[in-house]
């Protein structure tokens, strides 16, 4: 099959180029419009730079590039090459903009903005994310033109096991929070009998503090296809689920808008790029809750049943969606997987640390100058995403708290800074990487109530089926309310750690499983904040 | 326009399979027609797929971003998760709640506001953010957020 795939990709990628070529000689506005800056105004001002453009600029729509500080962003590239970069930009800046491109530059709006930029990408590392805002998120060309669905095309000049070897060499481990090396599930999917078989790719991302996915799908929705595609070849699968969160509604339009014109190419469908194989992609919707990222309670809403997880054995890979095998994938592991392709194992291997290869996208928010999707290399310390990248805290704040990983992890103090990013544990007590979210907290918020805002969201998300997670992590709750308010007892704290323990060990899936991390990690290193808060009375 | 059980049933068939995979969709599609899920249109969404109404509600009700319950004429949502916390996202529902009188959860009396607390909507970037009729603002203020609520009521 690979030499008709070979063929037909050619012509595919010099078509682009064709109509990439009669646009040079213009200048170039790229608007960055994400949930996060359309939430700032970028949609109006993206349509207001294109009302008024002359015929010697055109605009592109591309995604937010992680900066979301800087937001809303437009770079201007003019037909020599020379670039602007336009921050905070706001509907009154958008004649100036217009007026500059028509004149071969301009002066760039907020240009203090645009030097914090150049300061949170400096220390990082781009590899799944590079092209993100700067790439057209909406047309396919440009994405062609940087070398894209190339990776799809040595994939499909090849045999589906050596791109599987490729990947396992890489090193790629799952990137939802459980850092499973990837091949081998692919591997598993391959090697069971029973079709059709599915690819789900879990974008559901309902973890608070979490946004680094709907970044990828609005900014890179080519590429998270081409992952799709690459990972459904090596793996022998046959249709594609992407399951998108049910309030990414941009996200979800990207990526259908993507699937789309994949198709249209010939490079979706049943005869992929004339090679005879087959493959299907559609989007479904999940409808809100931290369980759906489960992914057996994703199956189960696939299928139509509850939004509760089911048991894992036997294995999706084995018996998933509808009872065939099923590989369950991040959406941030398949995005890594055109990179792999194209630019091998070694580069994507290059960066990490020991057995840690590779990157990870960061989402950092909360106490700190720059927040934004970040992308550094696995080993990177907590230190450097906040202070190198995120500028730190406000001047007269200082971070009393450290909350990595989301409701499932818990919360470090200050002083474990230095503690790099590594897939699963960072430290003993429950505080894990997870998914990926950075959130340093100041002085302003007291650690007791930050627990009990941790422990309550996993009351509220618990689906109920499972008995220790449904009637202990309310329980939970209730002694950090008598805690808090003063009426609490040593005893309390021992019926904590308790609750915590059962809970852990006895739900059934992995939010369950993970459902006392808050209060033992916060019983770890704010144990002194519990005792003095009892006996002080909540004085 | 989707106006009873017949109408319902129509469209429903035009756009969806007979399948149980299909009654997520088809909640959405629901959803979306009358922005929460009248108890009869669940019983029909069962009956084009040949499940019970009560497993049809069962999974509705497991989500929590299908609405069983119509909403006000408009809906406001604050966030309150960690990143908006510190960054005033609280204050702001406070003081939202103080001016409509309303809890988390509740609907004005003339049945014009809807008020809600969530706990994320993932614009952690751009900090504290609240979404008012179906539109994200981030960067929101105490008086942004009443500007909006002011401009809803004119």
């Amino acid at each position: 099959m690979s030499e008709k795939a070979a063929q037909s990709f050619a012509r595919i990628a010099a078509s682009a180029r064709e109509r990439l070529d009669a646009r040079a000689g213009k200048t170039r506005i790229a608007v960055q419009v994400g949930h996060c800056s359309q939430a700032v105004g970028a949609a109006e001002v993206a349509r207001d730079i294109e009302a008024g453009l002359p015929d010697t600029a055109y605009v592109v729509t591309t995604g937010c590039d992680g900066a979301c500080f800087a937001g809303p962003q437009a770079l201007v590239t003019t037909a020599d090459g020379d670039q602007i970069r336009h921050c905070r930009v706001t509907l009154d800046d958008v004649a100036s903009i217009v007026a500059g491109a028509a004149n071969g530059g301009g002066e760039p709006v907020n240009p203090d903005v645009g030097a914090q930029v150049e300061e949170f990408f400096a220390p990082q590392h781009r590899a799944t994310t590079r092209g993100m805002g700067e790439v057209d998120a909406v047309g396919v060309d440009e994405y062609i033109g940087e070398g894209g669905f190339e990776g799809l095309a040595k994939a499909l000049s090849g045999a589906p096991e050596d791109v599987i070897e490729t990947v396992s060499d890489s090193g790629l481990r799952g990137r939802g929070g459980a850092y499973f090396p990837a091949a081998i599930k692919w591997r598993g999917a391959r090697s069971n009998p029973g079709r059709p078989k599915y690819l789900v790719v879990n974008c559901e991302e309902g973890e608070p503090g979490i946004f680094k996915d709907r970044h990828l799908m609005e900014g890179l929705p080519f590429q998270l296809l081409e992952g799709c595609l690459i990972a459904a070849y090596a793996a022998g699968l046959d249709q594609v689920y992407l399951y998108i969160n049910a309030e990414a509604n941009l996200s979800a339009q990207r990526v259908q808008n993507a699937i789309d014109q994949a198709r249209a190419l010939g490079l979706v469908g049943g005869d992929v790029l004339g090679s005879g194989w087959a493959v299907e992609a559609e989007v479904r919707r999940g409808a809100g809750g931290y369980v759906c990222g489960d992914e057996t309670t994703m199956l189960n809403t696939m299928e139509g049943k509850r939004r509760e997880p089911r048991m894992k054995d036997p294995l999706p890979v084995i018996a998933g969606l509808w009872a065939r095998p099923t590989v369950i994938n991040n959406a941030e592991t398949i995005a890594s997987t055109p990179y792999i392709l194209s630019a091998g194992s070694d580069a994507y291997s290059a960066v990490g640390s020991g057995d840690a290869r590779g990157t990870k996208l960061i989402s950092l928010s909360g106490s700190v100058r720059r927040p934004g999707m970040v992308e550094a290399p696995m080993g990177t310390t907590l230190r450097e995403l906040i202070h190198d990248v995120g500028g730190g805290p406000e001047s007269g704040r200082s971070i009393t708290t450290l909350a990595v990983g989301g409701p499932s992890s818990g919360v470090m103090s200050a002083d474990m800074i230095d503690t790099p990013i590594m897939p699963g544990s960072l430290h003993d007590s429950g505080v894990m990487l997870g998914a990926g979210g950075v959130v340093p907290l100041d002085e302003r918020l007291d650690v007791l109530d930050v627990v009990r805002d941790l422990a309550a969201y996993n009351a509220d998300e618990s689906c109920g089926k499972c008995t220790p997670c449904r009637e202990g992590t309310p329980l939970q709750v209730a002694a950090l309310d008598r805690v808090i308010s003063g009426s609490g007892t040593s005893e309390d704290m021992e019926e904590l750690k308790h609750l915590a323990n059962v809970i852990n060990a006895a739900s059934l899936c992995n939010l369950g499983q993970l459902a006392g991390n808050p209060v033992l990690s916060a019983l770890h290193f704010f144990g002194d904040a519990f005792e003095n808060r009892i006996e002080s009375g909540g004085g | 326009m989707i106006t009873d059980q017949r109408t319902l049933r129509r469209a429903l068939r035009d756009r969806f399979p007979r399948d149980h995979g299909q009654l997520l969709p088809a909640l959405h599609f629901l959803h979306e027609q009358f922005g929460h899920l009248p108890d009869w249109g669940m019983e029909v969404v069962g009956w084009h797929l040949g499940m019970p109404a009560s497993e049809v509600y069962g999974a509705a009700t497991s989500y929590t971003e299908l609405r069983i319950d119509k909403p006000g004429a408009h809906v406001l949502r604050v966030c309150t998760g960690l990143p908006c916390w510190q960054q005033g996202g609280r204050d702001i529902a406070s003081a939202v709640s103080d001016d409509l009188g309303l809890p988390s959860g509740q609907t004005t009396t003339d049945g014009a506001i809807t008020f809600e607390e969530v706990e994320c909507g993932f614009l952690c970037g751009v900090a504290p953010a609240v979404e008012f009729d179906h539109r994200w603002h981030g960067r929101a203020t105490v008086e942004s957020v009443r500007a909006l609520i002011a401009g809803a009521r004119q």
